[in-house]
């Protein structure tokens, strides 16, 4: 739940330096303001940061992002966006959907990410977090993603493999927990809890 | 969320380094099927595996592909034959196995352990039919696996059993000569045999289990290898204490996999999960190997000084990580070293600087036993026994499980390269020395003393 009533989601770009969110977030405090949520990347060196915040009282988005733009101390502006936040924006997919993990190896060219995420959309599933970067002479691309359970996994892999296959690519889709099992010490939930 | 280099690990260690579950082995209390002709205790026998086995490649299948680890091996354990055949002949035994064989091809799998007799402490009518039919039974059948427990903790170890097995054996290697005496590849000999091993040829539902479970054996010591060799190539300055850590870390992730995928089977099968077996099973692919791993950790030759205390801290290391990763950890638990089943062991032993001396000192702090070792045809049967009474002590007296997988090849001697074919691998015939110097021990017979439990130095 927001802290005040009037709430914003706020994004700041920016070269990654030292101070950038201590200096967006004392604008967002001389405002009387709260971070409500916040993350933050960085990626080939230049800094990005989503943040839910609110305010006691309204302030036109504008304003807003003009605050925080000019809270950097140096020459150097940061691109900021604001809008109001609405909170029955929040994506539910209208099914039941298991998490899946989506990796691709090969050698980079143009047109990688939009095929495999066009044939992803066209099964209605949906990424929730994307990677890709290079990694030696390799272009690696990793999605966590929401795949409905009326879909028949091998039927995935199979596509997803032949489309890996034509474009040079190494592709795996498989289940999350494999990972967390591996990672981490959390328990993987149990077959016979999922419904 | 998951984290890209925890991905990234993983999927390394996946794909790079082929980790797979070995076997997912379904045990099945048969105890049931016992009637009094043989005709339907066999049809009962067929029913009742076919009924409850009939989804499991299929399943191990489908879940595999869910995680993208494949299942390589699926397997049947069930309650010792020798159980139902009580009051049976060995026509009746024969015929059973027959029928396990066929079974076991029906559901696809490979395998098929628990012709089983547990004679730790004496023999009874049916384990005597169990033990004497084994030349034909592995002659006749392709996926029947025997076991045979000679000796326990608390029994001590029976002389009888031991000296009956040293005969059983050579039978076996000359009713399958024309295979070089590969089904004694299909019969383990034990002490203290565990009752959820998954592991062949030594896989079999034993007393106190459920009436059907599902046991998984994790993946080789390939991905150990591999996670050692990256440490190594990473980091300088590293000691066998840093080297112990990172053998546990890679049985920690091996194991949770395991797990992961032997209860999503399970409860696809409607059954009992049962245990995660620690177990590193090497198999002759190159770097599926506990000598390679061993060569890793700075033994130039496998078998020169230091192999056992190598092996030791290996197999203490995996223990740790698995026990961490799962509480349903059983079977055997512990590295194999199984000769021709790991080409850089075979290749140890043809170069001669691996003997069955040390293979047996090595047992003696690693799972399983002499295992996989082919020996001249004619050593001499109460050498055979001799050879397993050995390894019978060592696990009497330490309080483990401990085995005999011995291939007496017909008309072979010391230095003869033999190959068994696929996973079975292929070794020089060792040489057995002192052959027939004890003969004398083993005929004096009857029963080693259960051991004391305390002043144990």
């Amino acid at each position: 739940m927001p802290a005040h009533e009037h709430v914003y989601v706020l994004n700041v770009m920016s070269d990654d330096h030292p101070g950038i969110v201590a200096a967006v977030t004392g604008a967002v405090e001389s405002l009387g303001g709260n971070i409500d949520a916040c993350s933050q990347t960085v990626l080939g060196g230049y800094f990005t940061l989503i943040m839910i915040v609110s305010v006691p009282e309204h302030i036109d988005p504008d304003d807003l992002a003009a605050r925080v733009r000019k809270s950097e101390s140096s020459t150097a502006e940061y691109q900021v966006l604001a809008r109001p936040a609405l909170s029955a924006v929040h994506f539910e997919p209208a099914e039941s959907t298991d998490r899946f993990v989506i990796t691709a190896f090969g050698r980079d060219q143009p047109g990688i990410v939009r095929r495999f995420s066009q044939y992803l959309a066209g099964k209605d599933i949906n990424i929730v977090d994307l990677y890709g970067d290079h990694s030696g002479d390799d272009f690696v691309l990793i999605g966590q993603v929401e795949v409905p359970n009326r879909w028949d996994i091998r039927m995935l892999q199979a596509d997803l493999e032949q489309m890996g296959e034509e474009l040079g690519f190494a592709v795996k889709l498989q289940h999350e927990n494999v990972f967390v099992a591996t990672n981490q010490l959390r328990l993987t939930p149990s077959p016979q809890a999922r419904g | 969320m998951l984290r890209t280099d925890e991905i990234l690990s993983t999927i390394e260690m996946l794909h790079a380094e082929h980790l797979d579950v070995r076997t997912v082995t379904l045990a099945l209390n048969l105890d049931d099927c016992a009637a009094p002709s043989a005709d339907h205790l066999c049809k009962k026998l067929r029913q009742k595996i076919l009924s409850r086995a009939h989804r499991l490649v299929e399943v191990c299948d489908r879940v595999g592909a869910k995680y993208g680890i494949p299942v390589t091996n699926k397997r049947l354990a069930i309650s010792p034959a020798a159980t139902i055949l009580a009051g049976h002949g060995r026509t009746a035994a024969v015929q059973v196995a027959k029928m396990l064989d066929q079974a076991a091809a029906d559901c696809g799998v490979d395998f098929v352990g628990g012709f089983t007799a547990l004679v730790h402490k004496g023999i009874t009518p049916a384990d005597d039919i169990v033990i004497k039919s084994l030349p034909e039974v592995l002659a006749q059948t392709e996926r029947v696996c025997a076991s045979v427990n000679v000796a326990s903790r608390r029994a001590g170890i029976n002389m009888d059993a031991v000296h009956q097995m040293g005969h059983i054996l050579i039978g076996i290697s000359e009713a399958t000569a024309d295979r070089r005496g590969f089904g004694c590849a299909k019969l383990v000999v034990f002490a203290n045999i565990p009752e959820d091993n998954p592991f062949m040829a030594g896989a079999y539902m034993g007393s106190g289990e459920p009436e059907a479970t599902v046991n998984i054996g994790v993946s080789g010591p390939g991905v150990v290898g591999s996670a050692l060799k990256r440490r190594l190539a990473r980091d300088e300055n590293l000691t066998l204490g840093d080297l112990a850590e990172e053998i546990k870390i890679t049985s920690f992730r091996v194991t949770r996999v395991g797990e992961l995928i032997g209860r999503e089977v399970a409860a696809e099968l409607g059954l009992a999960f049962g245990i995660v077996d620690l177990s590193l099973a090497p198999t002759p692919e190159v770097g599926d190997s506990i000598g390679e791993i061993l060569k890793t950790l700075g033994i130039q030759r496998v078998g020169a000084p230091g192999s056992t205390a190598a092996v030791a801290m290996l197999n203490d290391a995996v223990k740790k990580g698995g026990l961490f990763a799962s509480s349903s950890v059983g079977g055997l638990s512990g590295a194999f070293i199984p000769v021709s089943e790991d080409a850089t062991l075979a290749d140890a032993v043809g170069k001669g600087h691996l003997v069955l001396e040390k293979l047996e000192a090595m047992t003696s702090v690693c799972s399983v036993g002499l295992d996989m070792i082919a020996i001249p045809g004619d050593t001499p049967p109460e050498t055979v026994a001799a050879i397993i009474a050995d390894e019978m002590a060592i696990g009497v007296i330490n309080d483990k499980t401990t085995a005999v997988r011995l291939i007496p090849v017909p008309g072979a001697k010391a230095g003869d390269l033999v190959d068994f074919g696929g996973l079975f691998g292929s070794m020089p015939v060792i040489e057995v020395r002192n052959a027939g110097a004890s003969e004398q021990f083993v005929h004096f017979g009857g029963r080693i003393p259960a051991p004391i439990q305390s002043l144990r130095n």
